[in-house]
């Protein structure tokens, strides 16, 4: 068995002022993508600048490629891209100054890659990073953590400030590293889009890791919610008796209800109704979020709304 | 046919150190060489001026002693009085101190070390870097001093000394250095540049106190050797030449170097 990329153990972090992390524990093994999940504040900067060793935690272990990332910090940051979740990068340099200096600072590496990644992200090398736009500074980032092929992709809320369409080439990115077998930890408030890149993800709340899943399992565990609308009488306790329903709410003739499990006795019982209208669909992680962490789900607003039945 | 553009490569932290003060490090230069231009200038007039030695000769004692101004009939008394008593010094340090601080802390503050120290560079090395970018500019700059009154020392009958002027631009630029690696250990090991500023021009004012006023007030007399403007300018190097008394500085300013490396290797980086 070979040895998780990332481990971290009981690590404890707290600021002076307040905040920072609580026992976290977690793995995660090579080729994996790594969605990391939490509301503002939660404590996923901070997690991610103890493994960078910007900081250092009060208690516990972190071991990245089975090193210290202090004792062992240039041998693991030589194999490490980092995107940082509160950016600012040196805006004087061009773009192309400063990949120079990053490329030099990891030993020299091949400009035509380097190239490669700027004209697949679309960045002008001799602008001034000053006059970019918050997008294709975020690009910047993104390029040089990608550039040389890292081992190991540890990036903080990386789409952030960028477009749908950016977005969605980051992603790309992103997939394609995973399938050529390198490890990748991304930290994100938007479900939809740890669910579009991650196998596993993790979610963090108030400095504590509350959950470890599979995106799989997560989904699988979750409810159903359906929609229907009825002609003609409507017996809402039959529906209530139903196994798995957790929740129900009738409005005029149509009733919602969240069922776990079989859908089977569902469609059983619909089957003795006149249907005017039916929609069955999967929640979202959002909606899974929503019912790990109750009220606190994240501020942000959901990108993909799921389309209502009419 | 097209040319390929002269691409602009930066590599190491301590070119970018260079980089990113090359003007400012040109306007010091400049603005050094206008003032030793503008006091070698009226150099003349004031020396064949009796009313103004006179004049000069006249101010309280402790006045002239605090500001070095005796002797303005020759030209080395005349240097440094109104050059390497204070003035020269003085703008060395500010230049040292501004940029010492901004070493590591002006980085943090801005918030650009994260994604730097995320590059396989160890907090040693990215020290190490940028005080030698310090320590160079420093030097630099302060060359100027004796580079122009070299040049246009014969003109104005200056009558000084190539030594004694290679001393005193020495010791001005090893106060500065030594200054500046004050404040980039104030720096490295809090993150503060405001912190680390006002910390080091505090002492950089007591040390002058104490290097001037010690021949005037008694009792500093046995505190004089604790202050660097001391063995940098208050041992006259325009008139003694060059001494054993900068290596003081050379002493310190490595002390504070292994102080700034050993404090901000321990530290946690940008955290309130
Ligand atoms: N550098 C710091 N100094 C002091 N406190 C900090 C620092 N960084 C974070 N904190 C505190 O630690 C807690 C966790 O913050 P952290 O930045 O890790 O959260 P986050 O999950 O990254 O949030 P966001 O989604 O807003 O980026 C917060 O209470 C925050 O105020
Ligand atoms: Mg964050």
């Amino acid at each position: 068995m070979t040895r998780p990329v990332i481990e971290l153990e009981h690590v404890t972090k707290h600021y002076r002022a307040g905040g920072g992390v609580d026992d976290v524990s977690l793995e995660v093994a090579a080729g994996d993508v790594f969605g990391f999940l939490g509301p503002n504040g939660a404590g996923k900067t901070t997690t991610i600048r103890l493994m960078l060793d910007l900081i250092r935690p009060d208690s516990g272990r972190i071991s990245i490629f089975g090193l210290d990332p202090r004792a062992d910090g240039i041998a693991v940051r030589r194999r490490l891209g980092y995107v940082p979740g509160d950016l600012v990068l040196y805006e004087r340099l061009t773009v192309r100054e400063l990949l120079s200096h990053f490329s030099y600072l990891r030993g020299g590496l091949p400009w035509g890659e380097i190239e490669e990644l700027t004209e697949r992200f679309d960045l002008e090398l001799d602008r001034p990073i000053g006059a970019l736009s918050k997008g294709n500074r975020q690009k910047v980032a993104l390029v040089q953590a990608l550039m040389g092929r890292p081992d190991l992709l540890v990036l903080d809320e990386p789409t952030s400030g960028l477009d749908p369409l950016v977005q969605r080439q980051v992603h790309e990115a992103l997939r394609e590293a995973a399938s050529a077998g390198r490890t990748v930890f991304l930290s994100s408030h938007f479900l939809a889009e740890v669910e579009q890149v991650a196998d596993r993800v993790g979610m963090i709340r108030a400095g504590r890791l509350t959950a470890v899943e599979r995106v799989a399992d997560l989904r699988s565990k979750s409810v159903h919610l359906v929609e229907v609308r009825v002609a003609g009488r409507l017996d809402a306790e039959r529906f209530r008796q139903l196994p798995g329903v957790t929740s129900l709410d009738v409005v005029g003739q149509t009733v919602h209800l969240r069922i776990a499990g079989p859908l089977d006795p569902l469609v059983r019982e619909l089957a003795h109704h006149d249907l005017e209208d039916l929609s069955i669909r999967e929640p979202d992680l959002e909606e899974v979020f929503l019912e790990h962490f109750g009220a606190t789900a994240p501020t942000e607003p959901r990108r993909e709304a799921p389309t209502h039945a009419p | 046919m097209h040319h390929e553009r002269r691409a602009v490569m930066l590599h190491s932290v301590f070119e970018r150190a260079f980089h990113e003060q090359m003007r400012a490090l040109a306007g010091w230069a400049i603005g050094i060489a206008v003032y030793c231009l503008l006091m070698v200038s009226v150099y003349p007039t004031i020396r064949d001026n009796t009313s103004i030695t006179k004049l000069v000769d006249s101010y309280p004692k402790a006045f002239r002693q605090m500001f070095a101004i005796y002797d303005f009939g020759s030209g080395p008394g005349y240097l440094r009085g109104e050059i390497f008593s204070l003035v020269g010094p003085l703008l060395v340090v500010i230049l040292a101190v501004l940029w010492g601080s901004d070493l590591i802390a002006g980085e943090e503050e801005r918030g650009t070390i994260d994604i730097l120290l995320a590059n396989p560079v160890s907090r040693r090395r990215l020290c190490l870097e940028k005080w030698a970018a310090m320590t160079l500019g420093v030097a630099g700059v302060s060359a100027v001093f004796a580079v122009v009154l070299l040049a246009v020392g014969p003109a104005a009958e200056l009558h000084v000394g190539v030594d004694p002027l290679i001393a005193a631009t020495l010791a001005t630029a090893l106060l500065g250095i030594m200054f500046g690696t004050t404040a980039l250990a104030i720096s490295a090991g809090t993150g503060r540049r405001g912190l680390a500023r006002g910390v080091t021009a505090a002492l950089a004012v007591a040390a002058y106190l104490v290097s001037s006023l010690s021949g005037l007030v008694g009792w500093l007399g046995p505190v004089r050797p604790a202050s660097p403007w001391y063995h940098a300018l208050g041992v006259d190097p325009l008139a003694n030449g060059l001494s054993w008394h900068p290596l003081v500085l050379v002493a310190l300013t490595l002390a504070l170097l292994v102080l700034s490396v050993t404090a901000f290797e321990r530290r946690d980086l940008a955290v309130s």
